[in-house]
């Protein structure tokens, strides 16, 4: 099947090798064409023309912003794909602006899917990310081959919209917990307590969860070099408490968690890992 | 002088009276063409649009609900406007769209002041708002005559948009403010202590505000009619975690309070005064 990607960023670029190596034809465009320098794709000169070209598109972006404009933007998708085809949006956007971009495009007979991901870059890598997809369910099954090829796990968690409030409550547990095990190593490290003997005298019981293992032993390690940018983490918390907002939702703990992450954007960690979360404490 | 008043909502309508009764020259207009209609009895000129208004004025004023109000209103003005043109936004918004506005008022020539008020609708009636104005202190000057008749505590804070940080920053203290006594209140409550003495006690010393003194009393009354409505309060408080997010700033104690005002709007208590806060911490305790 001619694929097109748009996005081959950290987690873009090993998702649109497995769909090229599972011999579907690849077709990119990318901002900055550097981005898809080593690729054996077919190079788009604009969104449209790859619309144009391909039957179902790919975008892994990072703000609502950027993803609406390649999307309903001057030379975007809409201008190219044909009615029928799909837009797979794997971004981590506004719920909104995902009901939004649908109900543009299905003006023109496009569907889209959006289907956010959990598992960062390595799950990327190994093709064993989360997909939680929202829109027309025989829309997800069409393209359900696809998806196949990303990740394991492919739950449809309703129409459109519905993925992404799905990620949102994804990042708001994520890193409720990583300030969790931040919390906790600061106050075993400030008792003078070996933080490592304490995750792993953890790992065995009630407390034990994956952030714990990977987020904590990072911790252990002092190594804040980024798996995820704590940035994009900052980022979901504005979408997360933007959404709590219009639903009239008291979310008390994202709030302070946000307080965190603003503080460590503050202290200029943003291009560094989440478990800066406990520097973000041991500032204080 | 003559000046041009946009919005005549709670607020809007009586500070344009008080401008009329100022002895200035005021032009209105509003979305609903009803809300003229006090302002025209008392004297005023009616305008079909913003543009319309703003055109021979020496001063525009909007006041509005939101930032992309004000924003359509103040292209209107800017069509409109001869170059020196004064034009003030009222209402409260974020920092940075008062500053995007200005730029795109001073490209046509126009100076802009973001000027909100605090002091609701009774100090709206009685000529006494606090004006925090951000902006040129040459168009502050031309303004002040016009500000003078709708408030009392006029401060020329700093550049374009420090009027907006500087209310912001009120929305800060008077939300954490009213859920401190609020919470102070609950707290002698589930203890079994009078809540009015407690008042009393707490007034004679440190923890004497102007909150515990008013927002106090009308709790105690259990007057939970608006006054400022508490969706307000919520949508103000969003510009300010809106803003500390952008600037990578942390504000736990603000945090908390906005959940606590989105918990109003989702519950029902939306429309009624913030100090409504009361009620939902009553409810999350089983106090009702």
């Amino acid at each position: 099947m001619k694929v097109g990607f748009i996005g081959l960023g950290v987690m873009g670029r090993p998702m649109a090798g497995h769909l090229q190596r599972a011999g579907h034809e690849l077709f990119v465009w990318a901002r900055r064409p550097e981005s898809t320098a080593g690729l054996a794709a077919t190079v788009c000169a604009t969104p449209a023309e790859l619309g144009r070209r391909c039957a179902v598109v790919f975008t892994v972006i990072t703000s609502s912003a950027d993803v609406e404009g390649v999307a309903l933007g001057p030379d975007g998708l809409i201008e190219g794909m044909a009615p029928e085809s799909v837009l797979v949006d794997c971004s981590t956007i506004a719920p909104e602006t995902a009901r939004h971009i649908a109900a543009r495009l299905a003006e023109k007979g496009i569907a889209l899917l959006d289907a956010p991901v959990s598992g960062g870059a390595q799950g990327a890598i190994d093709a064993t990310l989360a997909i939680m997809a929202g829109g027309d369910a025989a829309v997800l099954e069409r393209v359900r081959p696809l998806l196949a090829c990303l990740g394991q796990r492919i739950v449809y968690v309703g129409p459109n919209g519905a993925g992404q409030v799905a990620k949102a409550c994804n990042q708001m547990i994520m890193v409720a917990a990583i300030q969790a095990v931040a919390e906790a190593m600061r106050l075993a490290g400030a008792a003078g307590v070996d933080c490592g003997r304490v995750k792993q005298a953890l790992a065995g019981g009630s407390a034990a969860s994956r952030v714990l293992d990977v987020m904590g032993e990072r911790m252990v390690r002092r190594d804040f070099a980024a798996g995820i940018e704590a940035r994009l983490h900052h980022k979901d918390f504005g979408l997360v408490q933007e959404a709590a907002r219009r639903s009239g939702v008291a979310v008390p703990l994202t709030a302070v968690v946000a307080q965190q992450l603003n503080t460590l954007m503050a202290q200029g960690w943003g291009r560094d890992d989440t478990a800066s979360l406990l520097r973000v404490l041991e500032a204080a | 002088m003559k000046v041009a008043f946009l919005g005549l909502g709670i607020m809007g309508r009586p500070m344009a009276l008080n401008l009329i009764k100022g002895g200035h020259a005021v032009t209105v207009w509003a979305r609903r063409p009803a809300s003229m209609q006090p302002l025209l009895d008392a004297g005023a000129t009616a305008a079909a649009g913003p543009a319309e208004a703003a055109r021979g004025q020496d001063l525009v004023i909007s006041m509005v609900a939101d930032a992309p109000d004000v924003a359509q209103v103040m292209r209107g003005v800017a069509a409109g406007a001869a170059p020196g043109l004064v034009a003030v936004d009222m209402s409260t918004i974020a920092p940075a769209a008062a500053r995007r506005i200005g730029e795109e008022l001073a490209a046509a020539g126009v100076d802009f002041l973001d000027a909100p008020v605090s002091g609701g609708e009774v100090g709206a009636i009685a000529g006494t708002l606090s004006i925090m104005v951000g902006g040129s202190e040459a168009a502050f000057a031309r303004a002040l005559p016009a500000f003078s008749c709708i408030g009392k505590n006029v401060v020329h804070v700093g550049a374009s948009g420090a009027g907006q940080v500087t209310k912001a920053a009120n929305q800060i203290v008077t939300g954490m403010g009213v859920l401190a006594v609020a919470e102070a209140y609950a707290f002698a409550a589930k203890n079994g202590v009078d809540r009015s003495k407690v008042r009393e006690a707490l007034l004679g010393g440190f923890a004497y505000s102007k909150i515990l003194e008013n927002h106090g009393q009308r709790m105690l009354d259990r007057n939970f009619k608006p006054g400022f409505k508490s969706w307000m309060h919520e949508k103000d408080l969003n510009i300010v975690m809106q803003t500390a997010h952008e600037l990578g700033l942390c504000l736990p104690g603000s945090a908390a309070t906005a959940q606590m005002f989105n918990a109003m709007v989702g519950s029902g208590l939306g429309e009624e005064d913030s100090i409504a806060v009361l009620k939902l911490l009553e409810r999350l305790s089983g106090q009702e």
